[in-house]
C-alpha cells in the first residue's frame, strides 16, 4: 500500500448468480483513497456502485460474490485486505462500524422503528467505545449535539417517527460518527432529503470531516452535490470506472465521452432556455454476457469500430492524477495503449485467417 | 375567464382530515395558465405540490375554491359545478404523468394495453383497430420501439418506463399534463433525453404542462413560469427567468441559494434557514414562514400575508416584497456559464 493511502480497491469484481445467469456487475474496479480526502463514485443506476460499497464493508448479499483486493489501512490489524476477512467473523466486524462506517440513503430503514433513537447510537457507542452506562450515554448525546441536533436530553428519549427526515439523517450521521471512523461510506446519503435540508446536512459533513480528519466515500449521482463535496471524482459506467480526476479537473476537462456527456447533460441555471439538453442516446445494457468491447460502444458517438467493439480499453494516466479508459482519446499513453491493441487484433486476425 | 386562459385556478383549498386532525394540504392557491405554456411548481417535501396537481386533474376535489378551465372545443367549465359528463370530458383532456415510472405501471399487461388503456376508458365504442393504432402511432411518437409492444413493463429500464407512462397519457390526446416529479428517478443521462422529448412533443402537439419538481434547475430549464410553494401556500409566481434572477419572497431566496450547482468553482453562499419545516396541521401564526425567515419583522407574527401584486408587477405574498432586495442567479449574458450571488 502506498504510504497516505486509506484504502486501495484492487481488480476488484462483483460477481452476482442469478437464475439467468451470472451478472458481472462490478468488473475489476480500481481506485484509491488518501487518508482526510473525498472522494465521489459517480455514474448511472445499476452501475455498481453500491456494490462496491457493500464489498469494503463485506456486507454484500450471499448469491453475489467479489473477488480481488480491498485494502485497507486498519488501526487494529494494520494493512488487511478486507477481502481476505472472514465476512461473518470478529476481524472484519472490528473494523465495520468503528474504523469504516456507513450512511445509507434510507434513515428510515436504518433505525429500527422499537427503539428510541438515543438508545440506537448508544448501542453503537457500547459496543465500540465503552461498556461504562453512564459515560456511554455521555458520549452518545454529546455526538448528536455536534450532529446538531437540538434539545438532545428530548430528542435522545424519543422514536424514529417523532423526528423528520433532515433530523433523522443527522442522527444516522450522529450513528456513523460515533466512534471516530477513520474511514466514511455515505451511499446517496442526501437524495431523499430537500434542497435546503441537503445543503445543511452536506455541510454538516464536511465539517465533521475536518474535526474527525475522516476520508470520506461519497456516492451519488448529483453532479451538483459531487462539485459540492469531493476533492477527487471517479466515474463508474457498467461496472468499470471509466474516468477519474480531481474534481475541478473532471468538470473543466472531461475527457471520457461518458463523462462529457454525463456533465454536458445537466442543465446549469442560467444557460439559454431554447437550446435542447444534451442527452446520450440510447441506455445501459445489462451486465450479463457482455461481449469484450467498450461497455460504452452502443452509445458513443466517437467510437471507432473495428477496435472499440473488440477490445476493452484500460484505465490510463494521462495527467498526474488523471486516468481514462478509451481508445479515442488523442494523449500519448492512450495512444500508445490503442496502437497496441490494434497491433494485437491485427495479428490475431492474421492468425484466425 | 379571461380569454387568454386555458386554467384558472381561484383561491383553491384541500384539507384533509383523518382522527380528528386536520391537515390543511394547500390554502388559498390561486394562478392563470395560458395554453402551451409550462408552469413549474417548486417547494419543500410535503408543501403540497403532489396535492395542488391531484386537484387539478380532479383525483381529488377541493375542499374549497374554484377552477376553470377551458375545453378544446372552447366551452368554459367550472370545475366545482360540472355534471358527471362534463367531468368525463375535463378528465380526458386534463392528465398526469407520475413519479414512480415503476409501481404507476401494471405489471401484468402489455405496454401496448397499458398505452390503450385511457383509450378504453374514454371511448367505449372504439374498434380495436382504432385503438391499436392510435396505441402504436403514440408509442413510435415518444420513442418506443414498435417491437417492445407485446413486453411487460418490468422488461423496461427507467427511461423507457417513462415514456410509457408519457404515451398512456397522451394517447387520448389531452390538452393539460400534470407531470409530478416526472423526471426525478430517472439517472442523468436518461432525464436529458426524458425532458427533450416533453419539450419535442410540447410544441408538436400544443400541450400546457404543470411540472412539480424539486429539482429547480430542471424547473427553471422547462418552466416559463414558477410557482413556489410553502406549508401548503403559494409564496411567489413569477416568469423562470426573474424569479430566478430576482427572487421577491425570502423563501424562494433561501430555496435558489441552497441548489447544488454542478461547478466546483462556483461557491454559493447559502443563506441557512433556522428551524424545521413546520407542522401543517398546526402551521405557525401569521406568515406561515415567519419563524425561519430572517427578514421576520413584528407584523409577520399576527398578520398573515396575501399573494399580492408588488410595484413592479410580480405576485409574491411577503409583507416586505417591495423592500427586501434579494439575492438570485445572476445570469451572465455573453457565455452559458453561471454565477452565484450578486
Ligand atoms: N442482491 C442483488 N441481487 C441481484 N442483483 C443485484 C443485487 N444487488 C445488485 N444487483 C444488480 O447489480 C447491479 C449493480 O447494482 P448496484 O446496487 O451496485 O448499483 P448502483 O450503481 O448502486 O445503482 P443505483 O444508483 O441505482 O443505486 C444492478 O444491475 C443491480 O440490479
Ligand atoms: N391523502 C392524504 N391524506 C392525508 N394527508 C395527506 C394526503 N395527501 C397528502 N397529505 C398531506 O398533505 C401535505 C401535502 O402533501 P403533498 O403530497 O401534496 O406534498 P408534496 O409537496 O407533493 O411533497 P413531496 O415533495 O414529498 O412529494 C402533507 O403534509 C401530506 O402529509
Ligand atoms: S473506447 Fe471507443 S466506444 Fe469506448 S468510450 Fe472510447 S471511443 Fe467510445
Ligand atoms: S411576511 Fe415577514 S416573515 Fe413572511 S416572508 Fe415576508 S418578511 Fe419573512
Ligand atoms: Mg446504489
Ligand atoms: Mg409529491
Amino acid at each position: 500500500m502506498s504510504e497516505g493511502n486509506i484504502l486501495e480497491v484492487k481488480d476488484l469484481h462483483v460477481d452476482i448468480h442469478m437464475t439467468e445467469g451470472l451478472l458481472t456487475a462490478v468488473r475489476g474496479v480500481n481506485f484509491e483513497m488518501k487518508k482526510g480526502e473525498t472522494l465521489g463514485l459517480v455514474g448511472e443506476s445499476g452501475c455498481g456502485k453500491s456494490l462496491t460499497c457493500k464489498a469494503i464493508l463485506g456486507i454484500n448479499d450471499r448469491k453475489c460474490v467479489p473477488s480481488g483486493q480491498i485494502l485497507f489501512d486498519s488501526e487494529g490489524l494494520g494493512k488487511v485486505d478486507l477481502l481476505s476477512l472472514d465476512p461473518k467473523g470478529q476481524n472484519i466486524r472490528s473494523i465495520r462500524g468503528k474504523e469504516i462506517s456507513m450512511i445509507f440513503q434510507e434513515p428510515m430503514v436504518a433505525f429500527s422503528p422499537m427503539y428510541t433513537i438515543g438508545n440506537q447510537i448508544n448501542e453503537a457507542t457500547r459496543l465500540h467505545i465503552t461498556k461504562d452506562k453512564k459515560k456511554s450515554k455521555e458520549i452518545s448525546m454529546e455526538v448528536m449535539r455536534k450532529v446538531g441536533i437540538a434539545n438532545v436530553e428530548k430528542r435522545y428519549n424519543q422514536y424514529p417517527h417523532e423526528f423528520s427526515g433532515g433530523m433523522l439523517q443527522r442522527a444516522l450521521i450522529a450513528m456513523a460518527l460515533v466512534c471516530n471512523p477513520k474511514m466514511l461510506i455515505a451511499d446517496e446519503p442526501t437524495t431523499a432529503l430537500d434542497v435546503t435540508i441537503q445543503a445543511q446536512i452536506l455541510e454538516l459533513m464536511k465539517e465533521l470531516q475536518k474535526d474527525f480528519n475522516m476520508a470520506i466515500l461519497f456516492i451519488t449521482h448529483d453532479l451538483g452535490v459531487v462539485a459540492k463535496m469531493c476533492d477527487r471524482v471517479a466515474v463508474m459506467y457498467l461496472g468499470k470506472i471509466v474516468e477519474s480526476a480531481e474534481a475541478s479537473e473532471i468538470y473543466a476537462n472531461p475527457q471520457h465521452p461518458y463523462t462529457r456527456g454525463l456533465i454536458g447533460s445537466v442543465h446549469k441555471i442560467g444557460s439559454r432556455k431554447e437550446d435542447r439538453l444534451f442527452s446520450i442516446e440510447g441506455t445501459v445494457p445489462l451486465a450479463m454476457n457482455l461481449p469484450k468491447a467498450c461497455g460504452f460502444y452502443d452509445r458513443c458517438d466517437v467510437r471507432i469500430e473495428g477496435l472499440c467493439d473488440k477490445a476493452e480499453p484500460e484505465l490510463t494516466e494521462i495527467a498526474p492524477g488523471h486516468k481514462i479508459a478509451c481508445f479515442n482519446c488523442p494523449h500519448e499513453a492512450c495512444r500508445a495503449q490503442r496502437e497496441k491493441v490494434e497491433a494485437m487484433l491485427k495479428k490475431e486476425a492474421v492468425k484466425n485467417g | 375567464m379571461d380569454k387568454e386562459n386555458i386554467l384558472e385556478v381561484k383561491g383553491l383549498h384541500k384539507r384533509f382530515t383523518s382522527k380528528g386532525v386536520t391537515v390543511k394540504a394547500v390554502t388559498d392557491v390561486s394562478f392563470n395558465v395560458k395554453p402551451g405554456e409550462t408552469i413549474g411548481i417548486v417547494g419543500e417535501s410535503g408543501c403540497g405540490k403532489t396535492t395542488l396537481g391531484r386537484c387539478i386533474v380532479r383525483a381529488y376535489s377541493a375542499s374549497e375554491g374554484e377552477v376553470f378551465y377551458r375545453t378544446k372545443s372552447g366551452e368554459e367549465l367550472d370545475f366545482l359545478k360540472a355534471d358527471k359528463k362534463k367531468m368525463k370530458e375535463i378528465r380526458k383532456e386534463i392528465q398526469m404523468i407520475f413519479q414512480d415510472p415503476y409501481s404507476s405501471l401494471d405489471p401484468r399487461m402489455t405496454v401496448l394495453d397499458i398505452i390503450k388503456e385511457p383509450l378504453r376508458a374514454n371511448y367505449p365504442n372504439m374498434s380495436k383497430d382504432e385503438m391499436d393504432q392510435k396505441a402504436k402511432a403514440m408509442a413510435e411518437k415518444v420513442g418506443l420501439n414498435p417491437t417492445y409492444l407485446m413486453r411487460y413493463p418490468h422488461a423496461f429500464s427507467g427511461g423507457q418506463r417513462q415514456r410509457i407512462g408519457i404515451a398512456r397519457a397522451l394517447v387520448i390526446e389531452p390538452q393539460i399534463i400534470v407531470c409530478d416529479e416526472a423526471v426525478s428517478a430517472l439517472d442523468v443521462s436518461i432525464q436529458a433525453q426524458v425532458i427533450n422529448l416533453l419539450r419535442d412533443l410540447q410544441k408538436e402537439l400544443k400541450l400546457t404542462y404543470l411540472f412539480i419538481s424539486h429539482d429547480l434547475s430542471v424547473v427553471e430549464h422547462i418552466s416559463d413560469k414558477v410557482g413556489v410553494m410553502y406549508l401548503g401556500q403559494m409564496v411567489e409566481f413569477a416568469p423562470a427567468e426573474e424569479l430566478f434572477e430576482k427572487p421577491r419572497h425570502p423563501y424562494t431566496e433561501a430555496l435558489l441559494s441552497a441548489v447544488p450547482v454542478a461547478d466546483p468553482t462556483i461557491q454559493m453562499n447559502r443563506i441557512p434557514l433556522k428551524g424545521e419545516i413546520p407542522n401543517p396541521a398546526n402551521p405557525p401564526s401569521g406568515c406561515y414562514f415567519h419563524e425561519r425567515c430572517h427578514y421576520c419583522i413584528d407584523k409577520c407574527r399576527t398578520d398573515s400575508p396575501k399573494l399580492t401584486t408588488t410595484q413592479d408587477g410580480r405576485s409574491c405574498a411577503c409583507h416586505r416584497a417591495d423592500e427586501l432586495g434579494l439575492r438570485g442567479f445572476t445570469y451572465d449574458e455573453n457565455a452559458k456559464t453561471q454565477k452565484a450571488g450578486k
